[in-house]
């Protein structure tokens, strides 16, 4: 009696599970075979822990619901390599028209992008682009020109003889490797009167960065700048210092252009960030991978652009999120 | 050698000497260690951790165990956080966060306790369910402007910063309930060994429901505080935290098979850790070595720890064994209560840091 209890029961949560995923759009709705009438696209996103992926699968739903022709349904890669390759296969065992992979790391997810090309499904890389793979196209905002470019304002704004503190992200990460190599090159190369007096890895987190800077500021005494590979982490050394006089001065710079970050630049706080438009992103993955179907283009790798943001046109971009519902007016 | 080294042993008190040795060593490692300042820093950075570590230790000593607290206390602070910006209550803020991380733990109770499934696997399932529901909350979007919220994670009263003060006050709310209380005695009872406290008159699925609850007002409360602290709703925050949630307890003498634990230990074990991110911080080690030197000392601490305990055990047995009928078993935060420990081997639980 009490396992036949337990069949029923694991019967009745099977198929409420099914409901479920049937009701929040996910599996083969059969929709469309590549006809010319519609389209499922595939998009396996990074991590939707990780805000700016999060940020950029909302944007990619938003800008696919624009296209009458293109079902996107979006996978959730959970910053695990073996996960996102899973998805991936699994993506190409259920006949997806186009799958645009937002790879956790290049190098494990090659074989399978290259099996999706090799299956003939329109594949695309994006944020970041892995290279070198024939017949796949890629959709990026470059790290290092994102690096590249607030870096490029620090050369003249950080003062001379100054002590800096570098915070990275999670060690061999594509954008945080490729930001900081923008960094050594624009700027340190650049400005050898500067010291680092600390440099370590805060893994993209703003609570781990405010722990690092309350430490460093007592290691080190005066620190001049903060140099992050993202907003999150500048925030969060921010804070260590909040309120503190002694730092009113001190120059933060990263990049990603979040909200958060538009907020601090107001109220003067953080100096500069590079914006990774994700609706930029979105707008183009999805324009692309609509002629890649359509047939109106064969290959398309293209980059956007890295607009820097300062105080000078900082109210643009809180104007932008604020209408978009992402910071309060 | 080993003979001597054994004979420095204060048994329970090892746990306080190690963290002892690492403070004076992190002393003269850096000048800086022991400002004011830094001593606050650290009581500060270690205030969340140690609050989800007294949680999970309730937990471990009942014999269960909580792979969710990081993601429900994500939850619960970015919940907080909500409630505080549409109400601007910072009473019903906190009261939010305890809410949703009771809720949580009561469904995690439920699901351990009255049918018996293993804490493993629900509170598996639970961390799913909470890092799920915080990113549908929020669209996977940071909380920005929590205005004054952030008070209770950066204010100070006088030179004690808040955290710390709370910090304080559930350390003795905790060392109170674990040593000077029924519930306490019945959940040390329970860990030790669940057919005997049950055959002692406990009950013992109340006592696991009390455990998940306490456990969800600490998770609940420990999410205010974070995000307060970095003064953002971050529903990625949190991840990984129930394991260094665990670690501290295991450190401070808690024992995996349940049983055996004390706040006091927790609370050492929680600042070993503290104190050894903090001085290689202070002296610029780089966070794969931390990684590493990390864990070394942890293993280090508990082999050392429970050796130096394997002598002392068989004492006390002996000793108990000797000992007139109703007498307590050897010191220890709680004692299992006579009846429930069948086994000599149980008693000898009672010895912990």
């Amino acid at each position: 009696m009490r396992n036949l209890s337990r069949t029923y029961l694991t019967i009745g949560l099977a198929t409420a599970a099914l409901a479920v995923t049937a009701c929040s759009g996910g599996g083969d709705d059969g929709s469309s075979e590549g006809d010319g009438e519609s389209y499922r696209v595939a998009y396996i996103a990074r991590a939707q822990v990780d805000s700016f992926a999060a940020w950029l699968a909302n944007e990619m739903q938003s800008e696919a619901d624009t296209y009458d022709d293109i079902t996107l349904d979006v996978f959730d890669g959970q910053a695990n390599d073996e996960i996102e390759n899973t998805q991936i296969e699994n993506a190409i065992a259920n006949n997806y028209d186009a799958i645009i992979v937002q790879a956790n790391n290049g190098e494990a997810q090659r074989p399978y992008i290259q099996q999706s090309v090799d299956a003939d499904i329109v594949t695309i890389t994006t944020n970041p682009r892995v290279d070198d793979i024939e017949g796949a196209s890629s959709v990026d905002a470059s790290p290092y020109d994102q690096g590249a470019g607030v870096a490029e304002l620090a050369v003249e704004e950080i003062p001379e003889n100054a002590r800096v503190v570098v915070l990275n992200g999670p060690g061999g990460n594509f954008h945080s490797t490729e930001r900081r190599n923008a960094w050594e090159e624009v700027f340190f190369a650049e400005r050898p009167d500067v010291e680092i007096v600390a440099e370590d890895i805060a893994n993209w987190n703003k609570d781990e960065a405010l722990t690092l800077m309350e430490d460093w500021v007592l290691a080190n005494g005066e620190i001049d700048a903060i140099i992050s590979m993202n907003d999150n982490m500048a925030a969060g050394a921010l804070e260590a210092v909040r309120g503190d006089s002694a730092y009113d001065d001190i120059l933060a710079y990263g990049v990603d252009g979040t909200p958060e970050a538009t907020l601090l630049i107001e109220d003067g706080l953080m100096t500069a960030t590079t914006l990774q438009d994700a609706s930029e992103l979105a707008e183009l993955n999805m324009s692309t991978v609509h002629d890649l179907l359509t047939g109106a283009e064969d290959e398309v790798n293209v980059d956007i652009g890295n607009p820097v943001i300062t105080q000078d046109n900082v109210q643009e971009y809180i104007d932008l999120y604020t209408e978009a519902g992402l910071i309060d007016g | 050698m080993l003979a001597r080294l054994k004979a420095l042993d204060t048994g329970r008190y090892s746990i306080f000497l190690i963290l002892g040795a690492v403070v004076v060593v992190a002393s003269f490692l850096s000048e800086n260690f022991m400002t004011t300042n830094n001593v606050t820093n650290v009581l500060r950075q270690v205030a969340v951790i140690t609050i989800l570590a007294y949680g999970a230790m309730t937990l471990i000593i009942a014999g269960m165990i909580d792979l969710s607290a990081g993601a429900v206390m994500a939850f619960a602070g970015v919940v907080s956080v909500i409630v505080y910006k549409d109400t601007s209550s910072m009473l019903l803020a906190i009261l939010a966060g305890i809410v949703v991380g009771v809720a949580c733990n009561l469904v995690n109770a439920f699901l351990v306790a009255t049918l018996r499934t293993p804490a493993f696997i629900v509170t598996l399932g639970m961390m799913m369910i909470a890092r799920g529901a915080v990113l549908q909350l929020t669209q996977g979007q940071n909380v920005l402007q929590l205005g004054d919220f952030v008070v209770l994670g950066q204010g100070s009263l006088g030179p004690i910063p808040l955290p710390t003060l709370f910090l304080v006050i559930i350390t003795v709310i905790v060392w109170y309930l674990m040593s000077q209380t029924r519930y306490g005695r019945s959940l040390y009872a329970v860990g030790g060994n669940e057919e005997a406290a049950r055959a002692a008159g406990i009950a013992v699925e109340r006592v696991k429901y009390q455990a998940f609850i306490v456990n969800g007002v600490l998770v609940g409360f420990a999410g205010v505080i974070f995000m307060a602290r970095v003064n953002a709703g971050l529903p990625n925050a949190g991840v990984g935290y129930e394991l260094q949630a665990i670690t501290a307890p295991i450190i401070g003498g808690t024992s995996f098979s349940g049983g055996i634990g004390t706040t006091a230990g927790t609370l050492a074990g929680a600042l070993i850790v503290g104190v050894l991110g903090n001085i290689m911080n202070l002296t610029g080690v780089g966070s794969y070595v931390q990684q590493i030197v990390m864990g070394v000392i942890i293993a280090v601490a508990v082999a050392y720890d429970v050796w130096s305990k394997r002598g002392k055990r068989k004492t006390v047995i002996l000793k108990n064994d000797g000992e007139a009928d109703g007498q307590p078993p050897a010191s220890g935060e709680a004692p299992v209560p006579a009846g429930s420990g069948t086994a000599s081997g149980r008693q000898g639980k009672g010895v912990s840091p």
